[in-house]
């Protein structure tokens, strides 16, 4: 026994050696200067692209960009993450309930106390930290939530674009009666169909109220007469009143946005960092995208916007026990958050997070109207904070295919929050 | 006594080879992680600990397990039955080596070699709405978007994909059919059909074991061409055990997912058991 037992042990002793040595992206001897893996969303706009090139010409330091498609992107990163797989640097949601799902506590760098905190305003109450602890670095505006709308298709059937679900059913009608699909779905996708109920919920959630109800236990999903039922009850509504696109269950993302710019459809609930898929949807040409689509907020009963700090430009940065790599890459996000900042929203041509940064020039007439909205009225969205809530989409896939009403669905939802706040030991549960 | 031993010490060394290969990349890994799947393992903490069957129970609560098992059995029939049905009528149609036959074996053989993602996305392009497939036909009908249709459809997409290599399996058994034994059935006055009940059926029975164990327990493990194709919808008319194991997995709870894993296993081998071990025995008494 013994022999086969030093042999194995020989073998195991080899195999780790080789992924020791194999993974250790380790520095060029004597430069001081190491390589960081960064996980990234295939999404990152060409803009931040760029700045993770000027990092490495500026620290010498050298990235291996691991591209993670957007489509599926939490599943992948979760799946990648659950293996004990970690980069040195991670771009990944900024809520709450996203950062719980990374056992912050136990696995993430915590950047309190860094210079960029204190330049964020209150951006750090509603995200990026748990129990007061910061550990990511937002540098991209909020995901703004509400509709896009074809302007064009509005003034032809002579109607305002809707701000509240009854104009929403109102406008569906005048719509339908001009030939047009009032809203474009893409069950496909299965993320977008839970844009509009998340819409409906502003109302409900302004200082993130209901968010907070839910997440503390003082309110459940599934309660008689909850908001969230009746987000649901008014989008199974809109559905039974034919104000969907026939192919709902199929379409994806994609079709949306050509629906959209195309004037098939006269509106989409999508986010703003869809600019670019809708400018692809133009075939690139920003003219036509800025002739056609406006966007408007929307919600219950008020003319809201709903947001939600977004993945893209949102960093965080794993333990990895390399003090070399650690260091690079909290000189990465302060590279991020320092002078550079200015250089990435002059050229991404977003709104900047950090206060003293001047707004960039030359933006897209619909990104204006994404800032007009944001700024006149912005709720964030009521499931940031948590955790349990990635099923929403499978379910409104069901709600969609009439195997599960609003109260079934939200009593499921309700049994996966109380799963996952069980485990994340919030209080309350 | 003695020549059995001999006899099993000449079998092994030719066996050793698979039973190491499974041992390791099977049997191993599985033994190593069934507890997980009665485990509270999520990504919300860093403590593992025994929870006995509180993740079935989950997932029976929440009405998860017995639609997704139902599913999956569902898929999986069909797969077999369609995939054994269109190889065999193929095997018999393109049993004799030609230049002929030999180029249709080969467009056949085809699918087998894409990706099954890739052979998905393909599938769901032609059959959109307002893609090939209606066009052809001038009809409008969600393929994959309707209950009625959407699994037989996916099902159907499975055996395109693999037909060509289950219709090979067939062709080799037909091929080892003695001529002699056809011909005699022949002088005996047996007609085509009385032929192929009678001879050639029942001589396939090796194949048929082996193409019938092959395609059940691989649709049992479906994933690819799923997500490919309608990623478990409309609603949860395709959710197969894989796709609602990813979905938990992908939200974190890595316990649950686990058991749905552990379910698929405990699936393949209550099917694959008794199946393979009746067919045998067919094949020893057919």
């Amino acid at each position: 026994m013994r022999a086969p037992s030093r042999l194995l042990g020989a073998a195991i002793g080899a195999v780790l050696a080789l992924s020791v040595s194999g993974c250790g992206s380790s520095a060029p001897e004597g430069t001081g200067q190491v390589k960081l893996t960064l996980w990234h969303n295939s999404a990152d706009p060409a803009a931040l692209l760029e700045m993770y090139e000027k990092f490495e010409k500026q620290s010498g330091h050298t990235i291996e960009l691991v591209s993670i498609p957007s489509d599926g992107f939490e599943d992948t990163t979760q799946t990648k993450w659950a293996t004990g797989e970690r980069p040195d640097i991670l771009e990944y949601h900024a809520t709450v309930s996203g950062l719980l799902a990374l056992n912050p506590a136990e696995n993430l760098r915590e950047l309190t106390g860094e210079a960029y905190i204190a330049r964020s305003g209150d951006l750090y109450q509603a995200a990026g930290a748990v129990n007061g602890k910061v550990y990511a670095a937002i540098t991209g505006f909020p995901q703004v939530f509400g509709l896009y709308y074809n302007k064009k298709v509005f003034a032809e059937a002579g109607l305002t674009p809707p701000t509240t679900f009854a104009e929403l059913s109102a406008a569906c009608t005048g719509l339908k009666a001009a030939g047009v699909t009032p809203v474009f779905e893409s069950g496909g996708s299965i993320w977008p169909v839970q844009i509009l109920p998340i819409l409906y919920l502003a109302g409900a959630n302004q200082g993130n109220a209901y968010g907070k109800a839910i997440a503390s236990h003082t309110s459940t999903l599934a309660d008689a007469g909850s908001p969230f039922v009746a987000g649901l009850s008014a989008y199974a509504k809109l559905q039974a009143d034919g104000c969907f696109n026939k192919d709902i269950v199929t379409a994806k993302f994609e079709d949306s946005m050509k629906a959209l710019v195309t004037g098939k459809a006269a509106m989409v609930a999508q986010h703003s960092d869809m600019l670019p898929a809708l400018l692809a949807a133009a075939g690139g040409d920003q003219k036509i995208v800025d002739e056609s689509v406006g966007f408007a907020g929307l919600s219950s009963d008020k003319p809201l916007v709903t947001y939600a700090p977004g993945p893209i430009g949102t960093f965080y940065l794993p333990k990895t026990g390399d003090p070399a790599r650690e260091k690079a890459a909290l000189d990465f996000v302060r590279f991020m958050t320092g002078p550079a900042y200015a250089e990435y929203i002059a050229a991404s041509k977003t709104f900047p997070v950090l206060k003293d940064v001047p707004g960039p020039q030359g933006v897209p007439s619909v990104l204006q109207d994404v800032k007009k909205a944001y700024d006149t009225g912005a709720v964030i969205a009521f499931n940031s904070d948590i955790p349990g809530m990635g099923g929403l989409a499978q379910l409104m896939s069901e709600l969609i295919a009439g195997q599960k009403d609003p109260q079934k669905a939200a009593t499921q939802l309700q049994g996966q929050v109380e799963q996952a706040a069980k485990a994340a030991g919030l209080p309350g549960w | 006594m003695r020549d059995m031993t001999r006899a099993r010490a000449a079998w092994l060394p030719w066996a050793l080879p698979a039973i190491v290969l499974v041992a390791v990349f099977f049997v191993a890994p599985f033994l190593l992680n069934v507890r997980f799947a009665f485990s509270s393992w999520t990504s919300f903490r860093a403590e593992i600990t025994w929870n006995g069957l509180d993740n079935v129970r989950t997932l029976i609560d929440q009405d998860l397990l017995a639609n997704a098992v139902t599913v999956t059995v569902l898929y999986a029939i069909l797969c077999m039955a369609i995939q054994n049905a269109v190889s065999l009528s193929l095997a018999l149609a393109l049993q004799r080596t030609g230049r002929v036959n030999t180029v249709f074996r080969s467009a056949f053989f085809l699918p087998t070699l894409i990706s099954p993602l890739a052979a998905g996305y393909i599938w769901r392009g032609l059959l959109a709405p307002d893609g090939a497939v209606n066009s052809f036909l001038g009809i409008e009908w969600a393929w994959l978007g309707e209950p009625a249709t959407a699994l037989v459809v996916v099902a159907f997409i499975d055996a395109w994909k693999w037909s060509g290599l289950i219709t090979l399996v067939y062709i080799a058994g037909l091929n080892s059919i003695p001529k002699s034994l056809l011909e005699s059935a022949t002088v005996d006055g047996a007609g085509a059909w009385t032929r192929f009940r009678r001879v050639v059926f029942p001589m396939l029975a090796p194949a048929l074991t082996f193409n019938v164990a092959v395609t059940l327990v691989g649709a049992l493990s479906a994933y690819d061409v799923i997500a490919a194709t309608t990623g478990g919808g409309p609603g949860d008319h395709t959710r197969a055990l894989n796709v609602v194991m990813r979905q938990q997995w992908g939200q974190g709870f890595f316990g649950t997912a686990s058991a749905l894993g552990f379910t698929v296993t405990l699936l393949v081998i209550a099917t694959a058991v008794p199946l393979v071990w009746w067919l045998r025995r067919r094949e020893v008494t057919g």
